[in-house]
């Protein structure tokens, strides 16, 4: 029998670790489901003046979801203008654009999005090199391909490194002639660096092409980066075009525009004053979670609480720490020798003080014991018969509640207006216990057992409002396994009560 | 600190309520044992046939409708007591030595007028005293006069003895004294003495009152302790019988000394308390481990059992 028990106490344990280690280990599930993930703030605001046509239209470069970029939620300030996003080329792009009776409107952008390392899979070759940016000419080409036409045959990442080079001056071999390096540096000042780093790639036979994008750091002045992007073989290579180095920051770029286009342009019109905000929020990995968890096959995913509509899920969470309340309530009863009414009613009361807090909870709780102790009082002169007796308890309950409800309403007190919530067939029979209790043992025993009802209600309170715990057990269910076993555990517990080592401690050193 | 406490009262053989439940009451009181010793009306018609003595039932109350005619049923008697079948810790128990038209009276002299007792029989019908909150029976008993041992050491009410069996061993006894501030009631939390009785010699020891050691009752000052208890063997050889008449393994017996028909059994308890130690400064784990050792030929019957007893725990 022994053995049975705690092989059942020893398989709960074990399906409880296994389930969560799987989650872990092959799902990819935080261990510590509420610390703060990648989660990102970022915001454009830029005032928009019209054109002297009357008409005002931008573009602004938007993030694109991929694996590892989730976008949460977006949102756009356009003022009297229409705003509409569409795709354009490689690009996601928000319009703004109309005729404004204002010279200028103040255009925005907003988006909530979690970024994760990405992996390294993700990354895949471009097929077919880019043509030469739109803005060489003939000769700009073949200048290009004199200044470095003579590495195509090298391997691309020293290529790379070699046209990355000539940014700083550093040739490769012998450096070109006086007339062409002369000719390259105007060509560096018509078109740009960006532009004018891409003709020299593409000349040496490099896909290459021009992204700009948000550093995903935090508290730091952010403006978008203007890079070049290359194609080394493996990987893509983000160059500074100023110095032509790669460029190596801690956290990802959030890329904004690709090809030629900008992060923000105006088309007609003019853009000023743009301001770019990027901040890290405190969003939880389990937020994050509850996102992938949407989005995967697996039957565990499946199956997950995620999957319920959000309103329910509430109702779940809360639940599912009931069982560490009762678990709370057989320790204190069982451990540590604590008198309470009933067994549950110190979790039902916490649950009552969801709605009420906890402060109003135990005020409610308390002066409806001190009411409906008096009318119990009362009621035992009129002899009433049982189930009659405990109706009108009932009723008075009930309508001292629907009295509290509607003085909530006039004072502006929303706590007590909750109390419906609180459950009233409980406190009826506590009410009916209390009075029996200090009809049998006295006054003393029975406030003992009320404030140590609320003592445990107050601590249940806490564990069901606990939001880590909340999450944890949201997340891995199974660890209701456990609780189970504890549970288990604690009913075959035959040692003393912390209570009973002072009740019985004229026996000590009697053995 | 906590741990070495728990050792000590580990040593001291103290029985605490977890294991008196989990080990004890769950080990040796079969479920479906329960209402033989929760209900006195099915105790009252098995003692008889286990020569187990106990006032006589003279009426059972089932309905309400039984409670209008209540006096035809007494046919006559005049004092009796009227307490709930399945009533736990004394409670809804009414004296009563004499009654009118007017109504009943107490042994105070309190006058209950009559509807007030038929509002506490409908009371205890509906289920008010009993141990699970269901309907329930009242039962109307032959009333005890107790014996004179213990008037100087009692104030009012009726001091009852309680022998706690373990398979069919007396293990440990006490008796409850009420006094002033227990309002007569033999209850230990309300205030009432416990004094143990030694199992081998029945004479009175280590007298208690709320815990705390006392040599004299507070209300009239008579020594406690050293009272021999008369019908002693009758009484051990009851409670050893009365494991043969419920099968319940870990039982209260709990017995009066009337004045004219000796010890008789007020009523058994499934859950006994563990009060019983402090008032006889034992451990009852022990002497509980102690019967598990037994040989097993002392079970063979109530009386070998209760020679076992006397012999065993001396102390």
């Amino acid at each position: 029998m022994k053995k049975v028990f705690f092989s059942i106490i020893a398989v709960l344990f074990f399906i409880s670790a296994v389930l969560v280690s799987y989650r872990i280990v092959v799902l990819d599930y935080p261990l510590f489901p509420t610390a703060p993930g990648d989660s990102w703030e970022i915001s454009i605001s830029s005032r928009l003046s019209k054109s002297p046509a009357n008409h005002a239209l931008a573009v602004v470069g938007l993030p694109i979801q991929r694996t590892g970029l989730t976008i949460l939620s977006e949102s756009y300030q356009s003022g009297t203008l229409n705003v509409g996003v569409s795709r354009e080329g490689p690009n996601r792009l928000a319009i703004f654009s109309g005729r404004s009776s204002e010279d200028s409107e103040f255009i925005g952008y907003r988006a909530f999005l979690i970024s994760l390392p990405q992996k390294k899979s993700a990354q895949k070759s471009p097929l077919t090199l880019a043509p030469y940016p739109d803005a060489f000419g003939k000769a700009e080409q073949e200048l290009a391909m004199r200044l470095v036409g003579q590495w195509r045959n090298l391997p691309s990442g020293t290529r790379l490194k070699a046209v990355g080079g000539t940014i700083r001056g550093e040739w490769r071999d012998a450096p070109p002639v006086e007339s062409d390096l002369k000719a390259w540096s105007e060509v560096q000042q018509k078109h740009g660096r960006v532009v004018s780093l891409l003709g020299l790639l593409r000349a040496a036979g490099l896909h290459a092409r021009g992204i700009e994008g948000l550093r995903l750091v935090r508290s730091m002045r952010n403006e978008p980066l203007r890079l070049v992007e290359a194609w080394s073989g493996s990987r893509w290579v983000r160059l500074r075009p100023e110095t032509g180095e790669e460029l190596k920051i801690p956290g990802s770029l959030l890329v904004l525009a690709r090809g030629g286009a900008r992060a923000i342009e105006a088309r007609e019109g003019t853009v000023s004053d743009t301001r770019w905000n990027v901040s890290e929020l405190t969003l939880s990995n389990w937020r994050r979670h509850f996102e992938r968890i949407l989005r995967s096959d697996n039957l565990l995913d499946r199956w997950s609480f995620f999957h319920l509509p959000r309103e329910f899920q509430d109702t779940f969470r809360i639940l599912l720490l009931v069982p560490i309340g009762a678990l709370l309530i057989g320790i204190l009863r069982n451990i540590v020798g604590f008198p309470t009414f009933g067994v549950f009613m110190p979790v039902l009361m916490a649950l009552a003080f969801r709605s009420t807090g906890v402060i109003y909870g135990l005020a409610i709780f308390a002066g409806m014991m001190g009411i409906g102790y008096f009318l119990r009082n009362a009621l035992d002169n009129m002899r009433l018969l049982l189930v009659p007796r405990l109706s009108v308890m009932l009723t008075a309950v009930i309508s001292a509640l629907t009295i509290l409800a509607l003085v909530g309403n006039k004072i502006g007190l929303r706590e007590f207006m909750a109390v419906g919530l609180l459950p009233f067939v409980i406190l009826t029979m506590v009410i009916e216990r209390f009075f029996i209790m200090v009809e049998e043992s006295g006054i003393r025993t029975a406030m003992q057992t009320a404030l140590g009802s609320a003592a445990v209600a107050v601590i249940s309170y806490g564990i069901l409002h606990f939001e880590e715990l909340q999450l944890t057990f949201f997340i891995y269910p199974e660890l209701l396994f456990g609780i189970a076993a504890f549970q288990l555990l604690l009913g075959r517990y035959t040692g003393y009560r912390l209570s009973e080592l002072i009740r019985f401690k004229s026996f000590r050193g009697a053995s | 600190m906590i741990w070495k406490i728990a050792r000590e009262l580990r040593e001291a053989g103290v029985l605490g309520m977890n294991r008196r439940n989990g080990d004890y009451i769950m080990g040796y009181n079969p479920r479906s044992k329960f209402p033989l010793v929760d209900d006195k009306v099915l105790t009252g018609k098995i003692a008889m046939e286990f020569d187990v003595p106990m006032p006589p039932i003279l009426s059972v109350l089932e309905t309400h409708s039984q409670i209008e005619r209540f006096e035809e049923r007494l046919d006559g008697t005049r004092e009796f007591v009227i307490k709930p079948a399945r009533g736990a810790g004394g409670s809804g128990i009414i004296l009563v030595t004499d009654w009118n038209e007017n109504g009943f009276i107490k042994p105070s002299g309190e006058l209950v007028p009559r509807l007030e007792l038929y509002h506490h029989i409908s009371n205890t019908l509906s289920g008010i005293f009993s141990l699970a909150g269901l309907p329930d029976q009242a039962i109307v008993q032959s009333l005890v006069h107790p014996d004179p041992v213990f008037s100087a050491v009692s104030f009012k009410g009726v001091p009852d003895i309680r022998i706690v069996a373990f398979r069919g061993v007396p293990v440990m006894a006490m008796t409850r004294l009420p006094t002033r501030a227990s309002d007569g009631k033999a209850n230990l939390h309300r205030g009432a003495i416990g004094a143990g009785i030694g199992i081998a010699d029945g004479i009175t020891r280590n007298a208690v009152l709320k815990s705390a050691p006392i040599t004299h009752h507070p209300d009239s000052g008579n020594p406690v302790d050293g009272i021999q208890v008369p019908y002693w063997e009758k009484m051990l050889l009851t409670a050893a019988r009365s494991y043969d008449m419920t099968g319940m393994g870990y039982t209260g017996v709990d017995q009066v000394i009337d004045r004219d028909r000796g010890p008789v059994v007020l009523e058994l308890n499934a859950r006994p308390g563990l009060a019983v130690q402090i008032a006889n400064r034992v451990g009852l784990w022990g002497r509980l481990k102690r019967v598990e050792q037994a040989p097993s030929q002392i079970f063979s019957s109530a009386e070998t059992r209760v020679v076992w007893a006397r012999e065993t725990f001396r102390r």
